[in-house]
């Protein structure tokens, strides 16, 4: 196949696929928005990546296989039951990864500061505890073990079609889901009591802490938003690709790569760059050389460098002191 | 704070000395009692993780010809098994290898199970002249050397990859094939050997990979719903995938939500997707229905029958029907006992451990799954080359014909 042909053929790909693509990227987007808005506070209010942030994701994921097992069985929920269990889910994996959150914080990190220890033990206390808990969810779920949660509405669905392309359900759910609760995320950290907190920490810990903030409890707090997003996108992304002990691991790192692309620290960077990440890996498919999907990671780490050379605090710049 | 570490050193120590002292006593007592040398033959295969079943399969046809070799009384050795977990990753199958090496009275592996666990391992075997019979290790590249202290009961990706070729495009009558390898040993190996099969057959051949995620290969499932996505569009008459049941389940979820099913189109995978945890890896389960499956050897799951599957059952509590290659694993460790029978049996294990690789070359016997004698390369000299396909039937997987 000749190079130009290459080329054409990816292109021509697109223009018939357009819309396919556009969903996928966005659904997978979605999710590593949610993800990396856990990165992006705890990075500006602790200056530190919380490496154990995607082991927080997979926990939702596992808590949505057993709340709709539970409730479910082997059926298939559809209509307003569906609703209530999209929400349901929503709710009790954002309620789980929130508490594992707080967890790792009160035990990891917590100590560290008491301590005034340099990050590079944070760094360590964060690698150590997501081993823990991959290695918790391994030993008890069994390793690689993909497990899907029931259906909350039939798997593949198709909700509406755009042209000939069917737009499945949870490829909307994805989406409505990570921008209501992206946005809720958004408003409380700029426009609440709590919000001022965050970003007070986040621009001098020691002088808001003279002004009267409660530290501590600023810290858990931000874990708590961030703990919640990711666990609803445990459970949204359970759905479409079941559940495994490492599934925190590979999302993890795209998330964190989408927080620095938007501008670690930076909330609406976190959003952008998810959904920029989602998108590229979605489009670049009909790029792959040879049909090696694995180009797809290629492309986006190079466009990542390449924003980064040009922009070193990522798109929307680096706004720590503010996180907002 | 000094006298508390004091006394922990002094309680480790004792731990430690009561630890070395237990196994020595344990093999003074059992070689005085039975007057006979006990050998280990050890299992290498995944006993954790998404592949367990294949270990658990393999582990129960060794454990089975070692009871019944113990039980005829007629050998001049009595017979141990130990496990070697390697959960079928690259990764790990270094350490179990490593660990197998060091084991007291190990005389020869049955395993690895998986072709890329086994491409690592044998350096370590090899180094220590360790015979490994694999039962399922199907890769073409393992069976190369004409010294070879690697041997397999059963036939290459060769002739797995035409059988499902010839299945595709002259059974099916497929003329426009998407070849998907998992860029595994195994999975890129099979893909390979599909691929110019069936395009000897003169099908058209599109080629793609996609890095697998439970092997080790780092993959991402989000690339699989964009893979489904892309597939979907360039809508080929059908796919092969080669690779295992895992992402095999998660590809086949994924096409069905794109409207790619196997109502309107073949897809087929090989023996890495061969086993019942494909259903529990789709969702919805119902779209692994149609999918047709290899498995490289004949009547796999016909070679225990009557009083030998029940005694199968029996002692390993697992249903003779559905234990993948542990008909192979028996015949595997059955030749590696009749290795040990001609080998001079009263040397020290390194020499024995020696001695049974040569003895395996010369080994000639009829197994259960059919003539059993290696060639210099450790492949099978009879290899019939019969592959059998099955397809999935409401969750279940259902023999169909054999090809060969």
């Amino acid at each position: 196949m000749g190079f130009a042909h290459f080329w054409l053929s990816g292109f021509d790909q697109i223009r018939t696929g357009f819309w396919a693509y556009l969903a996928v990227g966005l659904e997978n987007g979605s999710l590593y928005a949610m993800i990396a808005v856990g990165y992006t506070l705890v990075y500006g209010v602790l200056g530190l990546i919380n490496f154990a942030h995607g082991e927080v994701f997979m926990c939702g994921g596992f808590a949505a296989v057993f709340l709709t097992h539970g409730i479910l069985g082997e059926t298939v929920a559809t209509g307003w039951a569906s609703v209530g269990l999209v929400l349901a889910g929503i709710v009790v994996a954002g309620s789980i990864s929130a508490l594992v959150a707080t967890g790792v914080e009160q035990i990891a990190y917590r100590p560290l500061r008491r301590r005034n220890a340099p990050k590079l033990a944070y760094l360590i206390s964060a690698i150590g505890a997501s081993y823990f808990l991959q290695t918790i969810a391994g030993k008890e779920f069994g390793y690689g073990q993909n497990i899907f949660p029931a259906q909350v509405f039939p798997a593949g669905q198709t909700l509406f079609f755009i042209g000939k392309t069917p737009i499945h359900t949870i490829q909307v759910v994805c989406l409505v889901a990570g921008a209501i609760m992206f946005i809720a995320a958004d408003r409380i950290v700029r426009s609440t009591r709590l919000g001022r907190g965050i970003r007070a920490v986040a621009q001098d810990s020691e002088t808001s802490a003279l002004m009267g903030v409660n530290i501590d409890r600023t810290i858990t707090l931000t874990f708590i938003i961030g703990g919640s997003l990711a666990g609803a996108a445990g459970f949204l992304y359970s759905l479409q690709n079941g559940i495994v002990q490492n599934s925190g691991t590979e999302l993890g790192i795209y998330a964190f790569t989408a927080a620095v692309l938007g501008g670690i620290g930076n909330l609406r960077g976190a959003a952008l760059g998810g959904l920029l990440i989602g998108l590229f890996g979605s489009f670049s498919v009909p790029f792959a050389f040879e049909g090696n999907i694995s180009w797809t990671e290629i492309y986006t780490f190079l466009i990542l460098v390449l924003v980064l050379i040009l922009r070193p605090t990522g798109i929307l710049g680096e706004k720590s002191g503010r996180t907002a | 704070m000094k006298l508390r570490w004091n006394k922990t050193v002094a309680i480790a120590s004792i731990g430690a000395l009561a630890m070395t002292a237990i196994p020595l006593a344990a093999g003074t007592a059992t070689s005085g009692a039975a007057a006979k040398p006990t050998y280990t033959i050890g299992v290498q295969g995944p006993f954790t993780g998404a592949d367990s079943d294949y270990g658990d399969y393999d582990y129960a046809g060794v454990e089975f010809a070692v009871s019944q070799a113990n039980a005829s009384g007629k050998y001049p050795f009595i017979l141990k098994t130990a496990k070697f977990d390697d959960q079928g990753s690259s990764t790990v199958a270094p350490g179990a290898a490593q660990k197998a090496v060091g084991t007291k009275g190990l005389v020869a592996i049955v395993g690895p199970a998986f072709s890329g666990a086994s491409e690592v391992s044998y350096q370590y075997y090899h180094a220590a002249n360790i015979a490994e019979v694999s039962p399922s290790a199907t890769a073409v590249a393992l069976a190369t050397g004409s010294d070879s202290s690697f041997f397999r009961t059963v036939a290459d990706d060769s002739v797995q990859g035409a059988a499902d070729a010839k299945y595709l495009v002259t059974t099916k009558g497929e003329k426009s094939i998407t070849v998907i390898g998992d860029e595994s040993f195994y999975g890129a190996g099979l893909a390979k050997a599909v691929a110019a099969d069936a395009t000897k057959l003169g099908a058209t051949v599109t080629t793609q990979s996609i890095a697998n995620i439970n092997e080790g290969g780092g993959g991402n499932a989000a690339a699989y719903s964009t893979l489904a996505t892309s597939l979907a569009q360039a809508d080929p008459a059908s796919i092969f995938y080669g690779g295992y049941a895992p992402e095999f389940g998660l590809l086949l979820g994924d096409l069905a939500s794109d409207g790619y099913t196997t109502n309107n189109h073949v897809i087929m995978s090989g023996d890495g997707s061969n086993d019942p945890s494909l259903i529990t890896s789709t969702s919805p389960a119902t779209a692994a229905n149609g999918a047709y499956l290899s498995e490289s050897a004949t009547g796999k799951v016909s070679y225990f029958t009557g009083k030998l599957a029940s005694e199968f059952t029996k002692l390993t509590h697992i249903k003779a029907s559905v234990a993948i290659y542990a008909a192979q694993s028996y015949d595997g460790a059955n030749a590696i006992i009749k290795a040990l029978v001609a080998d001079k049996a009263t040397s020290s294990i390194p020499t024995l451990r020696k001695e049974t690789v040569a003895s395996l070359h010369k080994v000639s016997f009829v197994g259960i799954t059919g003539p059993i004698s290696f060639q210099a390369d450790g492949n099978l000299k009879d290899d019939t080359g019969e592959v059998q396909v099955s397809e999935v039937e409401n969750g279940t997987i259902t023999l169909l014909t054999s090809v060969g």
